[in-house]
């Protein structure tokens, strides 16, 4: 970056890639706390069942959820467009509640991308910018300096209906961008795209959000995404937050079922028998390091290994192939231990890969596994 | 074979039902340009009728009339029927799916009776408050109540066809109320205001019936003149005028439909 550039930012509070990023961090960023949250529609619809949540400054913080979760009703009740039953939200330290949308400093990328179709993509860019009232030379300047940073190139002179999706996606985020909110919201803004495209405009996103120390919340219902985005992630269901916590936490070691099953775990067994560290389950008595007082067991399936033949040992479980999935880097396989199956997925590092009817031992780390509540 | 005998029996029909539509018209624009006066014979090509008309006061007094009452009428419907057309379209998920019946009503009910009821209607607030002596404004109300239902469909249509999160992203990027509808909505559906801005136009030049019925002595449009210069027989100067409205209200008709189909994506 060069030194002029630097220089100018000093007295421009405005986005521009070459600030200093600390600088801008202490600037930008704003917290978000919720506090008792309810939304209700119509009579028998709760949205939101009392939602606290703090959201901390400069945090990429997802909303996950399958859809009827709430979360998206959360995002417009944070943009104004949703008006809470109950409950306050403060934002930067101020109560903006009942603060009409067009007087926050909060901008979202919607879902459709929701561009004026009666407006260039440069008068897009510059909407919020003329709203605001700021004179035309310096919304010029500000939607150039947007344009170079998220790479727009010469798609700011196109009409709207000459951009294909991931420009779209991209015109939406500059359009929100370039008006520096406190928060950036972003509604499911990757779910329109093919998986190429998504997981590019991933690492963008990304990018832009450290570049910008902005704080993002995010809505999405792929775990996937949300693990690979997040700081934080808020899993919710029926209008509550299940759980709130790093990638890691939520992933390894969810707080129930619903969050386990969300984030893809199959393996959970109702602990019939504790005595100690030993846990009985329908697949045997296991030995756990650590695992929680929880009345359900999770194996994460890549956790197990598996050894041809019968091998006797401490955490050792005789099991039947049932089925496998060869997917290249990895295969899945289910296995029948009794009645019951285990999934588990091995890395393909030449080892043998058992087949189909094989029987073979499973090999359970006590480190690994984890105990949940329903 | 049988596909293509098929084929061209169709398209001998589409020629002989636009031809069924078009040879009156045609018969009419032909006869205003005789020579002769007569509706029978054509003897050469000639504009002397078209000369009669700019020296004929009574028909260019009809001619400002019809103007006028189209202009003015359409101006106002315009304004009253956006203003309608949008309310339909924020309460449509409420429980008045009945309004835009009643919308529909005027649009189906025979003119003669909308007719009658202006008429009856003028002469009672005649009777109670001296106000509305037929006349040009009579005229100009009758011709807004008729207007406003097909204002209000087209900018209801263009509304719904719009996606709704755009008048969030609106509120979204600062847009106060006013600004949203001047910066959002009004330049959004403005193809749809200009396309019936023409079609209430056209649709004003058009009609006789409630015309009539709730003109005064000093404001015949031009359908009232004709149809009381018919009386004495079919002259080739109605001929002509007959001719120049097929062809405003022909290029209104096309302008109308030309911004109904622009429409940005």
């Amino acid at each position: 970056m060069s030194e002029t550039m630097t220089a100018e930012t000093a007295d421009h509070p405005g986005v521009r890639p070459a600030a200093d990023e600390q600088d801008r961090a202490s600037r930008k960023a704003s917290s978000i706390e919720m506090q008792g949250l309810h939304k209700r529609f119509g009579r028998d619809t709760v949205a939101l069942d009392g939602v606290d949540l703090d959201i901390r400054a400069g945090e990429f913080f997802t909303l996950l959820g399958p859809s009827g979760c709430g979360k998206t009703t959360l995002l417009r009740i944070l943009a104004g467009l949703e008006e809470p039953d109950a409950g306050s939200l403060v934002v930067g330290g101020k109560n903006v509640t009942e603060v009409p949308p067009h007087r926050r400093s909060v901008n979202t990328v919607f879902q459709s991308y929701a561009l004026f179709p009666h407006l260039s993509v440069r008068e897009n860019l510059a909407f919020g910018l003329k709203m605001r009232g700021l004179p035309a030379a310096e919304r010029n300047a500000k939607v150039d300096e947007i344009a170079e940073f998220i790479k727009l190139g010469d798609l700011v002179d196109r009409r709207v209906d000459q951009l294909s999706g991931g420009q779209r996606q991209r015109i939406a985020l500059a359009r929100a961008l370039v008006c520096e909110p406190d928060v950036l919201l972003l509604d499911e803004p990757l779910s329109a795209l093919d998986a190429g495209l998504r997981s590019q405009l991933q690492v963008e996103l990304l990018r832009v959000q450290k570049r910008l120390g902005m704080t993002f919340v995010f809505v999405t219902h792929d775990q996937d995404e949300a693990m690979v985005m997040s700081d934080r992630i808020a899993v919710l269901n029926g209008g509550n937050i299940q759980q709130v916590g790093a990638p890691r936490d939520v992933y390894e070691r969810p707080m129930n079922a619903f969050v386990a099953r969300f984030m893809g775990h199959d393996n959970l067994y109702e602990i019939s028998a504790r005595q100690g560290d030993r846990l009985t389950t329908a697949l045997g008595t296991l030995t756990a390091e650590d695992a929680g007082d929880g009345e359900l067991l999770l194996i994460r399936p890549e956790t197990l290994d598996l050894l041809p033949g019968e091998v006797a040992g401490d955490n050792h479980l005789t099991a039947t192939v049932a089925e496998r999935l060869y997917r290249g880097s990895h295969a899945e396989f289910r296995l029948e231990i009794g009645d019951t199956t285990l999934q588990a997925t091995v890395n393909n590092r030449g080892r043998h890969l058992p087949e189909v009817g094989e029987t073979v031992t499973v090999v359970v780390a006590p480190e690994d596994l984890v105990t949940l509540s329903e | 074979m049988r596909k293509r005998t098929l084929h061209r029996g169709l398209t001998a029909f589409w020629w002989l039902t636009l031809a069924f539509l078009y040879l009156p018209l045609a018969v009419v624009v032909l006869y205003s340009f005789n020579s002769a006066n007569s509706s029978a014979h054509f003897v050469d090509f000639s504009l002397r009728w078209y000369h009669r008309l700019l020296g004929n006061e009574e028909i260019l007094s009809a001619f400002g009339n019809s103007l006028v009452l189209a202009i003015t009428s359409s101006v106002i419907a315009l304004v009253v029927g956006c203003v309608f057309g949008y309310g339909m379209y924020r309460h449509r998920h409420r429980k008045l799916g009945w309004l835009i019946v009643l919308i529909y009503l005027p649009i189906v009910l025979p003119d003669i009776v909308f007719g009658i009821s202006e008429m009856a209607f003028f002469v009672q607030i005649h009777d109670w408050t001296g106000l509305l002596q037929p006349g040009l404004s009579t005229m100009i109300i009758a011709h807004v109540t008729f207007q406003i239902p097909f204002v209000a469909l087209i900018v209801y249509s263009r509304f719904v066809g719009l996606d709704p999160t755009l008048f969030e992203a609106a509120k979204d990027l600062y847009a106060t109320p006013v600004k949203r509808v001047v910066h959002f909505m009004l330049p959004t559906i403005k193809p749809a205001l200009i396309s019936a801005f023409f079609l209430s136009f056209t649709l004003s030049v058009d009609d006789f019936v409630i015309s009539f019925f709730t003109a005064g002595p000093e404001s015949a449009t031009l359908p009232i003149y004709i149809w009381g210069a018919i009386k004495k027989g079919v002259s080739p100067e109605i001929n002509a005028i007959a001719a120049l409205m097929i062809a405003a209200v022909a290029i209104a008709a096309i302008l109308s439909l030309a911004f109904s189909r622009r429409r940005p994506t």
